[in-house]
């Protein structure tokens, strides 16, 4: 980096506020970055003390010098590391320490304010309001600046640089706390593969008994379906869902887009509840929607899974048509605006226009999504198809469950067909 | 440069200023100037001086922040929105960019240019009248495209788009039109031809026209008046031939060559 931009650099950052913001944000990363190795570090103590040692129902604790050990050690390294070259936390800014000349410091210059910052820090005589930079900084003639990269010199390759070389080790880290975090064991997979072949080998010898007929053992819960039934029930369950969703957000939409609503306050509310509506609503899936109504509407009805199928595709579908709507070209608009068209009139014959294949291609999209939801909502009492895949599950009864799933399966595809050669034609 | 007044003016911009809310930038300075009935003005300078907000003040899609336009006697600045809808379907405009609905037909992004004169419902369900289809397409006819009515949009030319933006703006049977930059996407042949549309409806119908142009060879060839803005002040209001070297340099500065539209 040159003398001359990194003079502008300085003297663009005038604010003093911004210099300390900098300092001490790439000052908490950096902490941060060896506080993490820390706890994994103890973490990993822990794990192989506990199956490991001897002494196998212990836990390692520390002793009571063990945390400010801690604390004092995290933060030398992170000293370190930010003195020693560009750390995490500086590149994460895009800051790195310069001379007053904006060009590199030398080693010695990078021991001395390791030293200073030793002296200056435990006695706080920091000094930050007196000048620009802390005074270990001042004395040594360092300063952390914004640094942008330097055409003239190529970088050289990460993982030679220190922030690659702790990258790598924060990311080998990560994997290895984090495979006995989770506890995974694949050896079950083999162990127990002799029981699920039992299975597989059931469902693949699929009875097809009640496809038709209706299967009497419903009889008890005074239903009787045949699988055929309920797949069709399944198919109109995802079909009523998506166009009651559809209908509703439709116009919801419209209130959800900027665009549309303008910039005066009831706009802005109109917008902020049907926008916060769509969130809140979408965030909150349909098995848990399912669950709600199937207490709410009846335990098994098909009208508690449409429901909770329905309220998700509002919200989805809503979100979806509003970003919509805001991505439309504002020139229509403008000249319908300018004919004397009302904000209605604007939206008729300028938005929807532009908007409608689309509109059409994630309904469609959505379609197919609520037929798979609907195959498995009935696992929180949302009726269906689920319902008899389910009981079967339950009873043990493979050979019915690999008739249903193969029903189930050819539902998915053919649907997943259907709307994908809609979607292409729309488009 | 003064304002003088005119013997039966048209259309009057008393003062008008534009200030954008961010960055505090002066669009327009203080314009003042007046248009007479059956004019063909044609507003030129430099992209950034300030045309397209001046024509878009006059039908107030951009809201002037103060001064006053009067049209045909009515000061449109203090009009309600619901007047100034009444006000706007006498008021065509034909744009830059086109700004039709590229997936709609052609016959389709004509007829919306009826929709301020259409009920409230009937433009909800898109039911145009049988006489405004009919006017829709005697429209399409007059700038050449009868054949194209039910073609969509993107699969036209440029040319073609801005003469579907013309039978728009025919539509309204405007007094007034505005035309923002219309042929600075178009190749120069097909900019003549955009042009002579405008004068048509100038000269046959009487409309009065004001454009803003690029280049300064279309603003003598077709323009009875030119203004000229720079930086949104009025640096020039005269007939197209008072526009020497000197005049041509002060408004596009030092550095500029004329170039020549044929």
């Amino acid at each position: 980096m040159s003398g001359e931009s990194a003079a502008v650099v300085g003297s663009a950052s005038g604010d003093r506020l911004a210099v300390l913001a900098r300092r001490a944000l790439s000052f908490f990363l950096d902490w941060m970055v060896w506080g993490y190795v820390a706890y994994c570090v103890m973490y990993l103590l822990n794990h192989y003390w506990y199956t490991v040692h001897v002494d196998w129902w212990g836990t390692l604790t520390l002793p009571s010098w063990g945390w400010p050990l801690v604390v004092l050690a995290t933060l030398e390294l992170a000293v370190w590391c930010r003195s020693l070259g560009r750390s995490l936390g500086q590149r994460a800014i895009g800051v790195a320490f310069q001379d007053a000349a904006g060009g590199r410091i030398t080693v010695g210059r990078r021991l001395g304010r390791i030293l200073l910052w030793h002296i200056s820090v435990p006695l706080f005589a920091v000094g930050f309001w007196r000048g620009w930079d802390p005074w270990h900084d001042r004395v040594v003639g360092v300063g952390l600046r914004p640094i942008s990269p330097d055409p003239e010199r190529p970088g050289r390759r990460a993982l030679a640089t220190q922030w690659g070389m702790v990258a790598l080790f924060l990311g080998a880290l990560t994997l290895w706390v984090g495979w006995l975090i989770i506890g995974i064991n694949f050896q079950v997979l083999a162990r127990r593969a002799a029981q699920t072949r039992r299975i597989w080998g059931e469902m693949l010898r699929p009875d097809f008994r009640y496809f038709t007929a209706p299967d009497p053992v419903f009889s008890l819960r005074a239903l009787s379906y045949s699988i055929l039934d309920l797949a069709v029930v399944t198919v109109f369950m995802a079909l009523m869902a998506t166009i009651l969703g559809a209908v509703i957000a439709f116009p919801l939409s419209f209130l959800g887009a900027r665009n549309v609503m303008g910039f005066s306050p009831p706009g802005w509310a109109a917008y902020g509840i049907v926008r916060g509506f769509f969130n809140v609503f979408r965030s909150i899936e349909t098995i848990i929607w399912g669950s709600i109504f199937a207490v709410w509407v009846g335990y098994g009805t098909t009208l508690a899974g449409i429901l909770a199928l329905t309220v998700h595709t509002v919200a989805a579908l809503g979100k979806l048509y509003s970003e919509q709507v805001e991505g439309v070209s504002p020139g229509p608009l403008e000249a319908v605006w300018a004919a004397g068209g009302s904000r209605v009139q604007v939206v008729r014959h300028a938005v929807i226009p532009q908007v409608l294949p689309s509109f059409w291609a994630f309904t469609l999209y959505r379609w197919d999504i609520n037929v798979r939801m609907s195959t498995v909502i009935a696992l929180v009492g949302g009726g269906g198809i689920g319902d008899m895949l389910f009981y079967y599950k339950n009873q043990g009864d493979w050979p019915k469950v690999g008739a249903v799933v193969i029903v189930i399966v050819a539902i998915v595809w053919a649907m997943d067909y259907i709307s994908g050669r809609l979607r292409e034609r729309i488009a | 440069m003064v304002w003088q007044p005119m013997a039966n003016p048209y259309l009057v911009v008393e003062h008008l200023t534009k200030v954008y809310e961010r960055g505090q930038v002066l669009a327009l300075r203080d314009l003042s100037f007046a248009v007479e009935k059956g004019e063909f003005l044609v507003v030129i300078g430099l992209s950034g001086s300030g045309k397209s907000t001046l024509l878009r003040c006059i039908n107030r899609l951009i809201e002037p922040t103060s001064g006053k336009i009067w049209l045909d006697g009515v000061d449109v600045t203090r009009l309600s929105q619901a007047r100034m809808r009444r006000v706007r379907r006498r008021i065509g405009m034909i744009f830059q960019q086109f700004n039709l609905v590229d997936r709609s037909t052609a016959i389709g992004n004509v007829l919306t240019g009826r929709l301020g004169y259409l009920p409230g419902w009937r433009a909800l369900l898109g039911w145009f009248p049988k006489e405004d289809r009919e006017k829709a397409l005697a429209n399409l006819e007059r700038v050449g495209l009868r054949d194209k009515a039910y073609v969509r949009v993107d699969q036209l030319s440029g040319g073609q788009r801005q003469r579907v933006g013309i039978a728009r703006a025919l539509m309204q049977d405007p007094e007034v039109l505005l035309a923002d930059e219309p042929v600075s996407a178009l190749d120069p042949a097909t900019s003549h031809s955009i042009m002579q549309y405008l004068e048509q409806m100038n000269r046959h119908d009487g409309a009065t026209v004001i454009a803003s142009l690029h280049f300064l060879s279309l603003a003598r060839r077709y323009g009875t008046r030119i203004i000229a803005l720079k930086d949104g002040q009025l640096v020039f209001d005269g007939p197209p031939n008072a526009i020497d070297n000197a005049k041509f340099k002060e408004i596009y500065g030092e550095d500029a060559e004329e170039v020549e539209v044929r």
